[in-house]
Formats: C-alpha cells, sequence, structure tokens
C-alpha cells in the first residue's frame, strides 16, 4: 500500500517514519507479538541487515530461556510466564510459529548471532500500567474511516497484514512502523512506557556500538531514536520465577481469556504458511472456508459447495473493493458471516460460529525441546506449600486443619491455596463441612490434607492450565466456562462461588459480568435468591475475591426477581410464597419500586389464593397496603368458605398470608379482623372451616406459632399456652377414653345420639358454645386444656396436623388432643365424617393423601367422591411409589376420577374441534383461474365483437384456492413431569384422550424430564397414560423438542404444545435454537405454561420471554382454549 | 436519510430523482470497470451511499459541475455496505434484515437507484401478496377474447428486471406466504421464468439478462409471521442492518424527521432539545438493554425504533402547536412512551416500570433537572 496517500497528516509522517526506517543503530524491526506478515520476512531483513547483535523485547529474568525456545526440537506454541514466588502472575509471553520473536530468535542461533533481551525487568515494574481513561485518537479514528468505517477495527491487522501479501519484507517493516508510530502519535504515553522504552535505549547504549537489530514493539520504535533519561524504580526483593511452558491454539486465541492472544490462530498460521504469497492466502481463504462449510454440514446444517463458493468469490471481492492483495482475516470472517449465518444468531448463527472457531482457532498443541529444564506448575506448588507449612512431597502424614480465614493472613493464603489445589481436580486435600451456630455461614473451615503420588503425577498435567498455582486455577475454571455451551443460571452462580473461594479476583469481574447477563435471563427466583445471597456473602467479605463487586448487580439481580414475580401467579408452594416475601423484605432496605409494587397488586388480584396471600402479607409489609386489609380479605374469605372452593382458597390464602407470618406480627392488628370474624362464626360454621384454617396454621413453625398465639391471647384477652405437661394431659384424655367405653358398654355410645353418618349434607353432632379461646386452641393446636367434647375435633385434626415442621419444632406432637392416637384409619375416617361430615371429610382425607398417607386413600369411597382433578392429581402422585397391589386397590378410585372428568372435558371441548370446512372458491386472484365458474359469472358481460365472434368480459374472475388438505394434522404434546404430579400433567392427559377422539387428528403425547418417554400408544387411555408417567428428575425441554422435531412429517400441519414450567435445567442457548429450528421448518409451536382451569401459571418468566421472542407464544390455557387454538389452527 | 427537498407534488421523492446529479456525477467521475449491467462501478456505489468529501471530475463533461460533494445518505457501517454492493455485484440475492425502522428499506432503495438507476420496480410483501406478484399474471379480458399471447401477459416487476437486467426489491419478503416465497427459489437458481401457456412460441420462458438481481428485506421482530424456507435462505446473502449507533446522530434524525413533518402542516417544532434527548435516550435505552451509563434495563418485547421515536416527536411537536403551551411536552413524554411499549404485550408495561425504578430513578438521584422530573410524573405509568 502506499501510505504518503493514506491521510492528510502524509507530510509529516513521511519525515518521522523515514527517520524511523533508515535508523541504523539499532535497526528497527517494529512488530506486534503475532504476525504472520512480519514473522515471514524477519529473517530475510535480519538477513539484509546482518546485526551482531538481536534485541528481542522480553524482560531481563527472560533472557535464560531463549536459548530453549530457539531449540528445534521445540515446537510451538509455547508461553513463557514470569511469576511471583506468591503465584501473582506478572509477565505472559505466548510464541506461536508466527511470532516474529520467535522468528528473530530462531534466525539468531542458526545464525549464530548473539539474541539480547531488552525489556525493563520484571523486579523492576513497579505499579506497572495504571488504568486509564479513554483518550481521543483523531488519527487513529481518522485512519479507520478511511479503512473500514468500522469502530474498533483493527489498524494493525487492516493496514500490516491484510496489506502484506505481495509485498516486500522492506515495504512491510514500513507499514508496521508507521501504525506504530500513529498510534503513538495519537495519545500520551503511559510512564510505565517511558520507563520502558529508557531501559531499552540503556540496552541498546551498552551493545557498544555493534551492530544491532531491535525486534520491538512498533509502538516503542520511535522512542528507540533517542529520548529523555528516565528515572528508573529500584529493582524490587520479589522473588521472580520463569517458566517455559508447552501451550495451545486453544488458548493462544484472544477470546480464551488468556493473556496476549490473537484472533484465530490457526488463520494465521495459514498465512504464515503462505509466505507472502496473494495466491497462497487465497488458497488459505478457500481452505478455510470449504473446511467452515463441511463442519457446518457435519453439525447438521445445510451448507453445500454452491455456498462456499459465494463465500469465496465474496471475500475476494470484498478485498478486492478494499484495496487489498488479497482476502485477510476480516473479508473471510464477513464472508463467512453474510452467506453462512442468515442473519439468525442463535440457530444457525451459533453453528456456522461454532464451526468457525473449531477451523480458524484449531486445535495445536506445542511442546517443548527434549532436554528443557523443569518448570512451572509442580516446582511452585512445591514451594508454596513448604511456604504454607503444609504436608509437601518430604511428608506422607495426613494433616488435620482447622483454619481461620478472617483472622489469620497465613490461614487464609492455605484456605486459598487448598481451594485452588481443589478446583484443578488435584488430589491433596479434602474440606470436612463446618456449619456455624445457628445454622449460619461458618467463618472457620475444616480440612484433611496429605501429599499423596497421585497429588505428585496430577501436578504436571494441571500444569497446562498455567505455571503458577492461581494462574492454572484460573485457567481451569475459564477452560469449564469456555467449554460450556452457554451458562446455566446454577453454572454461573457455581462458577462465581468457585472464583471467589479461589480469590480469582479477574474471574470473579469476568463471571459477574456474566452473571447480570445470564441469571435476568434465564433464574428462576430461587437461583436469584441464592445468587444474591452469595453476593451479600461476598461483600461481607466472608469469602475473598469480593474486591470487585458494585452496587449495581444486586440492584439487577432484584429487578430481574422482581420480573419473575408474574410467574408465580400460578404458583401453590409455600416455598415461593417464601420468596416472595423474602424478595419483599429486600427491597424494604432501599424503597419499594413502581414494578414491584404493581407486580404485587397484580399477584393480589389475579394470583393463586396462595400467592395472592403472600402478595398481600408482602403489600401489608411494604406498606403498600393498610394491614386491616389484609384482615378483612381473610375474614372475608373465611365467610365465603362454605363450598370445597371457597376453602380451598381460604387455605391458600393464609397459608400464603403466614409466610409472612415473623414480620406479620410486628404490627397484630392485621390479624384483628380475622380473630374478629372467627370468633363471631356460628358453631357449625366454625367448625366447617376448622380443618381448613389448621391445615393452614400448621405450615407455621412452632415459634412464629408461639407468637400467633401471644397475639390472640392479647386480643381474647384470656390464656391459651398454659403449657401443661402433656403426660397429664395423656392422663386426661385415657380417663375420658374410659368413660367412653364405659358408656358403650351400657349402650350409651356417644356416637350413636347423633345421625348416622350417611348423608353429604347431614348435620354433623351439634355443639354449642365453643368459646374464642378454644377456638383458636382448636385452630393452633394449642399444647392447652380443650375441654369436653371439642378434644375430639382436636384429637381428630392432631391425627393429621400434629406433627410440627419449621422452626422450634422438636420431635414430639403438640397439640391439644394428644393423647388419642386411632387405631387405624378406617375409625379416624369414619370419626372425621361423624364430627365435620362427608365432604369435610373428603377433603381432609385429600390433604392427608397429600401428606403422603395412601391409607387415607383407600379410605375415599370411588362412587361418592366428587371427581376433581385435584384430588386425581394427589392419589396419582401418591400410586407413583406404591406397591402393585396397593396400587390394584386405588384403581377403582382413579379409574372413576378418569372416567368422569373425561367426559366432562369431552362435552366442554367438542364444539371447539368440530365443523372443519372444506375451501370455497375464492375470488382473490391465485391458483388457477376456474374458467367454467368465470364464464358462468360473467355471462351477463357477454357481446358480440365487431367480427362476430362472442366477447365475455371476466369482469367477475373466479379462481381455484389451493385445495387444503383436512386430515392428517399431527398434535404433538410435549409434557413436563419433573416436577410434581402437576394438575397440569392430569389435565394434559385427559385434554389428549379427548382430542385423540378427533378423527382429522393424530395425537402424540411425550412425556419429558431428563428423558423423553413416547406415551402416544396410551394416549386414548388416560387411565393408563397417567400411571405409566413416572414424575421426577430434571428438565430438559430442549432434548424434548428434539425428539418431538422426529415426529414432523408434514411441518405446515404439525402442532407442538409444549406444557411446562419452563426452567430449563440447562443452558438456555439450545433450547432456543431448537424452538427457533422448530418454527423455521414451519411447525406452530404453542408454550402452556399451565394447562388447567385457573388461567394462572407457575413459571419463569425469564426463559419464557426468549422463548416468544424464538417465536414460541406462551401462555397460560385452559384446556377449552388449547382446543380452540388448535381447531382454529387446523381450520384456518 | 437525507434533507434533499424537492419541490414537486410527490411526499416521498424516488432516490434515483432525489439524487439524480449525484448518479450522474458519479457514473462520470469513475470510470473503472463495471458488473454488467451496472450504471456505478462498486466502488462509487459504496461512495453514492455512505458519501464523500469534495470529489473532482478528472474530465470536465457537460451539464455536470466540476467538484461535487457526496452527501450522506445512510448512518452506518462503511463494511456492511460494501459487502451489500460485492453481493450484488456478484448477482446473488441480498437480504437485509433488521429491526423496524433501521433503514432497511431506505438502503435497498439507495443501492437499486445506484446499481440500476432505478429503485422502482418493487413487490410490496404482505399475506395477500400473490405468486402473480412474483411471477406474471394474466389481463384476463384479453386472455378470454384472444387466449394466451404476450400481449395479454401482464409482467410483475420481478419479470421486468429480469427482462432489462436491472434490480428488483422485495419489501418485507416474510409477510408472504410461505409458497409465495419460494416462487423465489427458482427464478434465484435457474435465472428463468417458464411461462407454460405460451409454450411453442418465443415468449415461453423469460430469461434474466444480465445484472438482474433481487434485494429482499425482512424483519426480525415479525413474530407469526411466514418464515423464509431454508432453500430459499440458501439463495440469499444476508446483511443484518443494526439501529444507529450514536446518540447524537439519533438524535439530529430524529429532530430533521420530526421537523419535516411538522412542516407539511404548516407547523413550527418548538421542541426543545434537553426533551429530545431524554427521548431518544429512553427508546435507546430499552432498545439495546443497556443504558447509557451501562446499567441493565429489561427489554420490552415492542421494537423501540427510531421511526417509532420520530412518531412520538411529531406527536409532542403537534401537541405543542395545537394545544399552544398549556403544559410542557416533557409532561407528555411518560405518557407516549407508555403508548409505544404498550403495543404488544401487556406485561412490557411492567418493563417500563422497572426502567422508571432502574435507570430515571438513578438519573434522578444524581440530580438531573429532566430526569428528576421524569421521575416525579412517575404516576402517569401506574394506572
Amino acid at each position: 500500500m502506499v501510505l504518503s496517500e493514506s491521510d492528510g497528516a502524509g507530510g509529516s509522517a513521511g519525515g518521522a517514519l523515514d527517520a524511523l526506517v533508515g535508523h541504523r543503530a539499532p535497526y528497527l524491526i517494529g512488530v506486534r507479538h503475532h504476525s504472520p506478515a512480519l514473522a515471514a520476512v524477519v529473517p530475510a531483513l535480519l538477513e539484509v541487515a546482518a546485526p551482531e547483535v538481536v534485541l528481542v523485547e522480553l524482560p531481563e529474568e527472560m533472557g535464560e530461556w531463549l536459548p530453549h525456545l530457539a531449540e528445534p526440537g521445540l515446537s510451538a506454541p509455547v508461553a513463557l510466564s514470569g511469576a511471583g514466588r506468591d503465584g501473582g502472575g506478572l509477565a505472559f509471553y505466548p510464541f506461536a510459529d508466527f511470532s516474529p520473536e520467535l522468528a528473530a530468535i530462531r534466525w539468531a542461533a542458526e545464525a549464530g548471532v548473539e539474541v539480547r533481551t531488552c525489556d525493563l525487568p520484571l523486579s523492576r515494574h513497579g505499579e506497572g500500567y495504571r488504568a486509564r481513561q479513554a483518550e481521543a485518537t483523531p488519527l487513529a479514528d481518522a485512519l479507520r474511516r478511511k479503512v473500514t468505517g468500522r469502530d474498533h477495527d483493527d489498524l494493525w491487522d487492516r493496514l500490516v497484514e491484510a496489506a502484506a501479501p505481495g509485498q516486500t519484507p522492506e515495504a512491510i517493516r514500513r507499514a508496521a512502523l508507521y501504525v506504530g508510530w500513529a498510534l503513538r502519535t495519537d495519545g500520551s504515553v503511559d510512564p510505565f512506557d517511558l520507563r520502558r522504552e529508557a531501559w531499552m535505549r540503556q540496552v541498546i547504549a551498552e551493545t557498544g556500538g555493534r551492530a544491532c537489530a531491535a525486534v520491538i514493539g512498533s509502538y516503542h520504535a520511535a522512542a528507540l531514536l533517542g529520548g529523555d533519561p528516565v528515572e528508573q524504580e529500584p529493582a524490587s526483593q520479589r522473588e521472580v520465577i520463569t517458566s517455559l511452558v508447552p501451550y495451545t491454539f486453544a488458548m493462544l486465541d484472544e477470546r480464551s481469556g488468556y493473556p496476549a492472544g490473537i484472533r484465530d490462530p490457526e488463520w494465521q498460521q495459514a498465512v504464515l504458511a503462505a509466505a507472502g504469497d496473494p495466491g497462497g492466502v487465497e488458497a488459505a481463504a478457500a481452505a478455510v472456508i470449504v473446511r467452515v462449510c463441511v463442519r457446518v454440514r457435519e453439525l447438521g446444517h445445510p451448507a453445500g459447495p454452491g455456498e462456499a463458493r459465494e463465500a469465496l468469490r465474496l471475500s475476494v471481492d470484498l478485498a478486492r473493493l478494499r484495496g487489498l492483495p488479497a482476502p485477510g482475516r476480516s473479508e473471510v470472517v464477513e464472508a463467512i458471516q453474510t452467506v453462512l449465518t442468515h442473519a439468525d444468531p442463535l440457530g444457525r448463527g451459533r453453528v456456522v460460529a461454532k464451526a468457525a472457531g473449531d477451523v480458524l482457532v484449531g486445535k495445536r498443541t506445542g511442546g517443548l525441546a527434549p532436554g528443557t529444564p523443569r518448570s512451572g506448575l509442580a516446582p511452585s506448588v512445591e514451594a508454596l506449600l513448604a511456604e504454607l507449612r503444609l504436608p509437601g512431597p518430604d511428608s506422607r502424614d495426613t494433616v488435620e486443619l482447622r483454619l481461620d480465614p478472617a483472622r489469620s493472613d497465613r490461614d487464609a493464603r492455605r484456605e486459598i491455596t487448598l481451594n485452588r489445589l481443589a478446583l484443578l481436580g488435584v488430589p491433596y486435600a479434602e474440606s470436612t463441612s463446618t456449619a456455624g451456630v445457628g445454622g449460619t455461614d461458618a467463618i472457620t473451615t475444616r480440612w484433611t490434607a496429605t501429599w499423596t503420588p497421585a497429588t505428585a503425577a496430577t501436578l504436571p498435567v494441571a500444569g497446562l492450565w498455567g505455571a503458577t498455582l492461581p494462574l492454572a486455577a484460573a485457567g481451569r475454571l475459564r477452560a469449564r466456562r469456555a467449554d460450556r455451551d452457554g451458562h446455566t443460571a446454577g453454572e454461573v452462580v457455581a462458577d462465581l462461588a468457585d472464583a471467589a473461594r479461589c480469590g480469582l479476583d479477574d474471574l470473579v469481574s469476568d463471571i459477574l459480568a456474566d452473571a447480570a447477563t445470564v441469571l435476568p435471563a434465564s433464574a428462576s427466583l430461587t437461583d436469584l435468591l441464592a445468587a444474591l445471597d452469595l453476593l451479600d456473602r461476598l461483600r461481607a467479605g466472608h469469602l475473598p475475591g469480593g474486591n470487585h463487586l458494585d452496587d449495581d448487580l444486586p440492584r439487577v439481580l432484584e429487578t430481574a426477581a422482581v420480573a419473575q414475580l408474574d410467574g408465580l401467579a400460578g404458583s401453590e408452594s409455600p416455598a415461593d410464597a417464601r420468596s416472595l416475601v423474602e424478595l419483599g423484605q429486600r427491597h424494604d432496605a432501599h424503597g419499594t419500586g413502581l414494578r414491584l409494587a404493581a407486580a404485587l397488586r397484580r399477584l393480589t388480584e389475579d394470583g393463586a389464593p396462595l400467592i395472592a396471600g403472600a402478595a398481600t402479607a408482602s403489600r401489608v409489609l411494604l406498606g403498600l397496603l393498610p394491614p386491616t386489609d389484609l384482615g378483612d380479605r381473610a375474614a372475608s374469605l373465611v365467610d365465603n368458605a362454605t363450598t370445597t372452593s371457597g376453602r380451598d382458597t381460604l387455605r391458600g390464602f393464609l397459608t400464603g398470608c403466614l409466610a409472612a407470618a415473623e414480620p406479620l406480627l410486628e404490627s397484630p392488628e392485621a390479624l384483628t379482623p380475622l380473630l374478629d370474624r372467627v370468633a363471631a362464626l356460628a358453631d357449625q360454621d366454625f367448625l366447617d372451616r376448622l380443618p381448613t384454617l389448621r391445615a393452614a396454621f400448621a405450615t407455621v413453625g412452632p415459634t412464629p406459632r408461639q407468637r400467633i398465639t401471644a397475639v390472640v391471647e392479647q386480643h381474647t384477652g384470656a390464656r391459651i399456652d398454659t403449657g401443661h405437661d402433656p403426660e397429664v394431659m395423656a392422663r386426661w384424655v385415657a380417663a375420658e377414653q374410659a368413660a367412653l367405653a364405659v358408656l358403650a358398654a351400657h349402650g350409651l355410645r356417644h356416637g350413636q345420639f347423633s345421625a348416622p353418618p350417611q348423608e353429604d349434607d347431614r348435620e354433623p353432632a351439634a355443639h354449642q358454645g365453643i368459646t374464642p379461646v378454644t377456638r383458636w386452641r382448636l385452630v393452633l393446636g394449642s399444647r392447652d386444656d380443650v375441654g369436653g367434647e371439642t378434644r375430639r375435633y382436636a384429637a381428630a385434626l392432631d391425627e393429621l396436623y400434629g406433627m410440627d415442621r419449621g422452626e422450634g419444632a422438636d420431635r414430639h406432637g403438640v397439640g391439644g388432643g394428644r393423647g388419642t392416637p386411632f387405631p387405624n384409619t378406617r375409625q379416624w375416617a369414619e370419626e372425621l365424617g361423624e364430627l365435620f361430615g362427608a365432604r369435610v371429610r373428603e377433603e381432609v382425607l385429600a390433604a392427608a393423601v397429600e401428606g403422603g398417607r395412601v391409607d387415607a386413600a383407600l379410605q375415599i369411597d370411588p362412587d361418592a367422591v366428587r371427581p376433581s382433578v385435584d384430588l386425581l392429581r394427589t392419589v396419582l402422585a401418591l400410586s407413583g411409589g406404591l406397591p402393585e397391589a396397593t396400587v390394584a386397590r386405588l384403581r377403582p378410585l382413579v379409574a372413576r376420577l378418569v372416567r368422569e372428568l373425561t367426559a366432562q372435558l369431552a362435552v366442554r371441548l367438542r364444539p371447539a374441534l368440530t365443523g372443519i370446512s372444506l375451501p370455497v372458491p375464492s375470488r382473490r386472484p391465485g391458483g388457477g383461474l376456474d374458467l367454467r365458474r368465470t364464464v358462468r359469472a360473467n355471462l351477463a358481460t357477454a357481446r358480440r365483437g365487431d367480427d362476430g365472434r362472442l366477447i365475455v368480459l371476466p369482469d367477475r374472475p373466479v379462481f381455484r384456492g389451493k385445495a387444503r388438505r383436512t386430515s392428517d394434522w399431527r398434535l404433538v404434546l410435549v409434557v413436563d413431569v419433573s416436577g410434581s404430579m402437576e394438575a397440569s400433567t392430569v389435565w394434559s392427559a385427559l385434554t389428549a384422550a379427548v382430542f385423540a377422539g378427533v378423527p382429522a387428528l393424530s395425537t402424540h403425547f411425550l412425556a419429558f424430564s431428563t428423558e423423553v418417554i413416547d406415551l402416544t400408544d396410551h394416549v386414548d387411555d388416560p387411565l393408563a397414560l397417567l400411571l405409566e408417567v413416572s414424575v421426577g428428575g430434571g428438565t430438559d425441554i430442549a432434548g424434548a423438542l428434539r425428539h418431538a422435531k422426529t415426529l414432523v412429517t408434514v411441518p405446515e400441519r404439525t402442532l407442538v404444545v409444549v406444557v411446562s414450567d419452563f426452567e430449563e435445567g440447562g443452558p438456555i442457548g439450545p433450547l432456543l435454537a431448537q424452538v427457533k429450528d422448530l418454527v423455521a421448518t414451519g411447525v406452530s409451536v404453542l408454550g402452556c405454561a399451565s394447562l388447567d382451569d385457573t388461567g394462572a401459571a407457575r413459571y419463569s418468566t425469564a426463559v419464557a420471554a426468549g422463548l416468544v421472542a424464538a417465536g414460541m407464544p406462551i401462555a397460560a390455557l385452559s384446556p377449552l382454549e388449547l382446543a380452540t387454538w388448535v381447531g382454529d389452527k387446523v381450520r384456518a | 436519510m437525507t434533507d434533499q427537498q424537492t419541490t414537486s407534488g410527490r411526499q416521498v421523492e424516488p432516490a434515483e430523482d432525489a439524487f439524480r446529479d449525484e448518479l450522474a456525477f458519479l457514473a462520470a467521475y469513475d470510470s473503472g470497470r463495471k458488473p454488467p449491467g451496472w450504471l456505478l462501478t462498486p466502488r462509487a456505489a459504496v461512495t453514492f451511499v455512505m458519501g464523500s468529501d469534495a470529489l473532482t471530475l478528472p474530465d470536465k463533461v457537460a451539464g455536470l459541475p466540476a467538484r461535487m460533494t457526496i452527501s450522506p445518505k445512510f448512518v452506518g457501517e462503511r463494511a456492511l455496505v460494501e459487502r451489500a454492493v460485492i453481493t450484488l455485484a456478484g448477482e446473488r440475492g441480498l437480504l437485509l434484515v433488521g429491526e423496524p425502522g433501521t433503514a432497511k428499506s431506505m438502503l435497498s432503495e439507495l443501492l437499486a437507484a445506484a446499481v440500476s438507476g432505478t429503485s422502482q420496480l418493487v413487490v410490496q410483501g404482505t399475506a395477500g401478496t400473490t405468486e402473480d406478484q412474483l411471477r406474471y399474471g394474466w389481463n384476463y379480458a384479453l386472455l378470454l377474447a384472444e387466449g394466451p399471447s404476450a400481449r395479454a401477459l401482464v409482467p410483475s416487476p420481478v419479470l421486468t428486471a429480469m427482462r432489462t437486467g436491472g434490480v428488483v426489491r422485495v419489501e418485507e419478503v416474510t409477510r408472504c406466504l410461505p409458497e409465495v416465497q419460494d416462487a423465489l427459489v427458482s427464478i434465484l437458481s435457474d435465472r428463468r421464468i417458464a411461462v407454460p401457456e405460451l409454450s411453442g412460441t418465443d415468449d415461453a420462458t423469460v430469461h434474466a439478462a444480465p445484472g438482474f438481481t433481487v434485494i429482499a428485506t425482512a424483519n426480525l421482530r415479525d413474530r407469526g409471521v411466514s418464515e423464509m424456507s431454508a432453500a430459499l435462505k440458501r439463495r440469499f446473502n444476508f446483511e443484518a442492518v443494526g439501529p444507529i449507533g450514536d446518540l447524537a446522530a439519533e438524535t439530529a434524525l430524529v429532530r430533521r424527521q420530526a421537523t419535516a413533518a411538522l412542516d407539511r402542516v404548516a407547523a413550527p417544532f418548538a421542541i426543545d432539545d434537553i426533551v429530545l434527548e431524554a427521548l431518544v435516550t429512553a427508546f435507546r435505552d430499552l432498545r439495546t438493554g443497556t443504558s447509557v451509563e451501562g446499567w441493565a434495563v429489561e427489554r420490552p418485547t415492542t421494537v423501540m425504533s427510531t421511526a417509532e421515536a420520530v412518531s412520538v416527536a411529531t406527536s409532542l411537536g403537534l401537541a405543542n402547536a395545537y394545544f399552544t403551551s398549556d403544559r410542557d411536552p416533557l409532561s407528555l413524554l411518560p405518557g407516549h412512551l407508555l403508548g409505544v411499549v404498550r403495543k404488544d404485550d401487556p406485561t412490557d408495561a411492567a418493563r417500563l416500570l422497572a426502567y422508571w425504578d432502574g435507570a430515571v430513578r438513578r438519573r434522578a438521584e444524581s440530580g438531573t433537572h429532566t430526569w428528576r422530573r421524569l421521575w416525579d410524573l412517575r404516576d402517569v405509568l401506574d394506572q
């Protein structure tokens, strides 16, 4: 290229450049550490210059390795590194065949010329570079505009590398010096660079006038012409360990995260091999493009010779347009992108990027020449262990360590060292877990450490990751991250924890950057709260490596967590309610956001009862709602709890509220309306609701329940909890039992006084005047004297709720009626019926089934039971782990439930699925002209022309619409069974059964967790299907979709419906790619966040948002809405 | 996007008329080798789109000025335009994809004008586009009266471009039904259209003349419309056109276009730069998912295109012109943003709230007057 016309500054540049080029003491070869263009011409340049000494830009300490670098037995890539004894990395110099310095060293060894290092010794580095503000770079910007018009384009690549083929060595040297000069002229020079350059000048002076050539960074070239002396830092006492280790192209690639790399080493190697011949470079481009296409095909996407040809043409023509002799790296990459990726960053884009990475980065691994001294990780670790007084090669004893990193500096370093070795997979030390007081984070840690032969054997292997322990640990973690095809939220959190534990500050900041993108996009609320917790610990200094925390990330994660709230609407899990409350509490610290307020309001209004309760409680806690509103709502739900669904709502709402029990009790007035309401209920009404209330309050641990008790006491003015000795109570109960027995013996058994338990609507035994205090004793299961007849109620409920969970729970049951265990479930069930009536009995039994009591399920009468999906679901969930005989006994119940529910559903769905219409002739142009119809429709315009022929003017032409096939539609239901037996699973099976009855539709049913089971054979028999489904395992939606894709034969007539909570277990990238693929083939894809009658779903909004963007609409649907959608699609 | 105004009675002037002088100048300026059928050399075509400093004609040509500055028309990467031009020079199909409002159509118009001197051969893709708009149709009266003949055949823009060796543009190709799109596959691979009705005559096959090629545009955000088939994709080179990279450039563009829109109704555009900058900043933050300061912002699914920002700016301007300033334009901004964001997905409104919670609030805390005012206006958003 002709430099003088490159820019307006050409005149002044010319003079300075001539001075650089013409300089002879030393002869300047300005390079970059990796540059095939210069590496190819360095031998020729040196041959001409014929120096007696060659100076290379390496620190003095590296000098000892120069002979080993020049060995013919050494195969690049290799890396020189210098590090402190404590493991801090100081400098890193990877070498490949295309490194000009290596080329110079090799030339000198062959020509018998002396080689010297000329850079500042590591021991004098001092502070090194300071972090600097970006400065204006007018000259470089002007050049850039001229060359490609892209920001951040690599000037060196454009002006030196791409322009080099076909140029003389001297022209290339000139271009390289020019770029260095331009970059230097642009901004101020760092003081550290000034010190380095002063040192170089000093080394040059020391050569004492011998003919000398300097192979240095082209940026520094101008400084070697002369300059002012600079005061040097004194040499530090810090011991520097240098090492020469084999390296790989994968690590050399700039994107690997290792320092001093270059993009696409395999391409650079190919350019070097072309040795400056434009035809050779073009051939290399052709080879690379063809190999990328082959790799894309191997990865399962089409990329034929036609595309390869076009990509090559594009790259060659682009080079010509830009005035380059041959395509450079940029042209090749641009052409591959334009022709192959189809502007689809998710599906094809990822595949092409992977293929290009495989081909351009390459897998080359270097090796040292035989006889090179041992260096690297193993010696450095041995020295480090000795320094930390940890067992080394000379002692084989096992050592128990208790480390206190917060107090002792050495313990902190030991802790980090042991963690790093563990991360590297070196068998040396094991952590024995300790827990702090009260389950908090432990401050001290325990380890068992032994030096074994395995340790000695693994260390050199781990040495490939880096020459010192911190470098190797960082390298290992980086490689682990690079191997993944995208990170999942869980992996990011685990990586962060590892990096923090190992004190890898650089990586912590990298991972934090990842966390800021990955977590908001894919993490569930639980993951986010876990990550926030980890960040809190980092901030508090419980883990090393927390120096890079800023305030942004926690805020970002909290924002993301708020975005997740909408996905909780349908949740029925108390854990979600607790997460919701926890999130609210977090926000309380720095003010409630608008969005949180809006989300909580929506949840209060539309959420499932449990979530609505938790949201209401959160709003009260955040001051968004007056406390009494909560109580009023709860009280009104108590009033409404006259039906089964009303009682379910009450139970859910109270359970949700009570997830916030502890903070809520700070303002007891929230409970007042509820207390009043419960006190004011008629006895019978209270008893109807008692099991529900008891169930809700049983979710609270004993300690908060004590506090609730206190509030109730205060309110009612009577003491509840007197803490009677359970043994005394047991004796009282025993006495009562005995009395009852006597009564029975005389034919006066109490039960006979009430009506026999037969009808649903029968009056249960009437009891008058249960005092408010007693009522709350019953509700809370208080350890108190519950008198007389009410004890039976307490006992009946204790059977189910007597065992405590949560904070303060002991192993002894707590409850008002303790001491009257029922001999068997049948008696209990009878007692329940007698006390509460048949309907409530059924509810309590269902609750017992949910709690895992199979015997309770056997007590449910199949013929009398009211079919509900909830009951079916609980029974099914239970039947998974049962022996065949018990399942057989449950079968009538399940069979009846399934039959009834399917029949009910079919009645509702059928209208939506019938009436598939036939195509009609169309007036819209398209297809062929329907001549007969057209003539018939336009007969009125027929007239005779001048020549006597009959002319019909087709005013209203009629066309043949494309005949649509109405059969052969295929519906694939892909149902997530990973979590538990969800209502959605049951509904899916029932809906599938109805769809299976539609003749125009063939219905497939895939149940998936991490495995996919095709249950299509059972699709018309929901009973068999449901019993076949086995619940549990992880979630691999991408895998399920991959299988679904194999079922697609005619994409336009295939519907794929995914029923899942979209909490994908793997990385989200492949999932999105699968969806994109399916959508691209023309399949109609629909995601159901839930398939039930509530319309509220529990799902990961982050993943769902990604899927929606990829083309899969997601909604919470009822089976009817799904049927309507299917009907619409088929009829379209 | 340009400021050149014409006085003719058209709302919008096609590129080859609006820049007639520049095209003629460039044709005379660069007399290097041209691909067959091209009006300009590839280098001159790039210059036409990207603009340049003053150029001087090598030899005097009658009717042309000796020096001319080519106006920059496309705000974006030069490398992208270079690739696009080279793609066309290879007579391969070019597909410009990008979010709505990224000036894809304008770029395709400019390229067509620069390559073949006309941007008028265009097919607008819609769900109602039929195959005869891509191949050929019939004058049915003539067809019934005379039977099939070359006279009764109604050529599509594609057929015309094939005959003349020009560039045909297919706008919004993904909005066409898949079977209609697939008509392009055979055209792009065989480079001819068979007319079976005229078999036996010379007109039975129409061959593409040298220079014929297709520029198609497609929206990335058009979900639920027809995806392109893999076969069709393989016949195109893809270029993704991104939104404008620079805040100042985008603000200037919004101001220019909003002013032009108000000019048409003879009203002055009197919106403060501060308001416009806040508007464009909000759009950019929500579009990119990162605020100017580098804070993360949750992106709404709605497209926050520059064109959309222009329409908000125009509305603000109109409100200011017609309802003389009893309310300052800034107070209307949150409402307009909500209107833009709510279009697609109701949960987007929640994302706007999150934006207010995050970026707006933090800017307000740091004390900028405009943002403090916007933070005070938050109640508008939360109904």
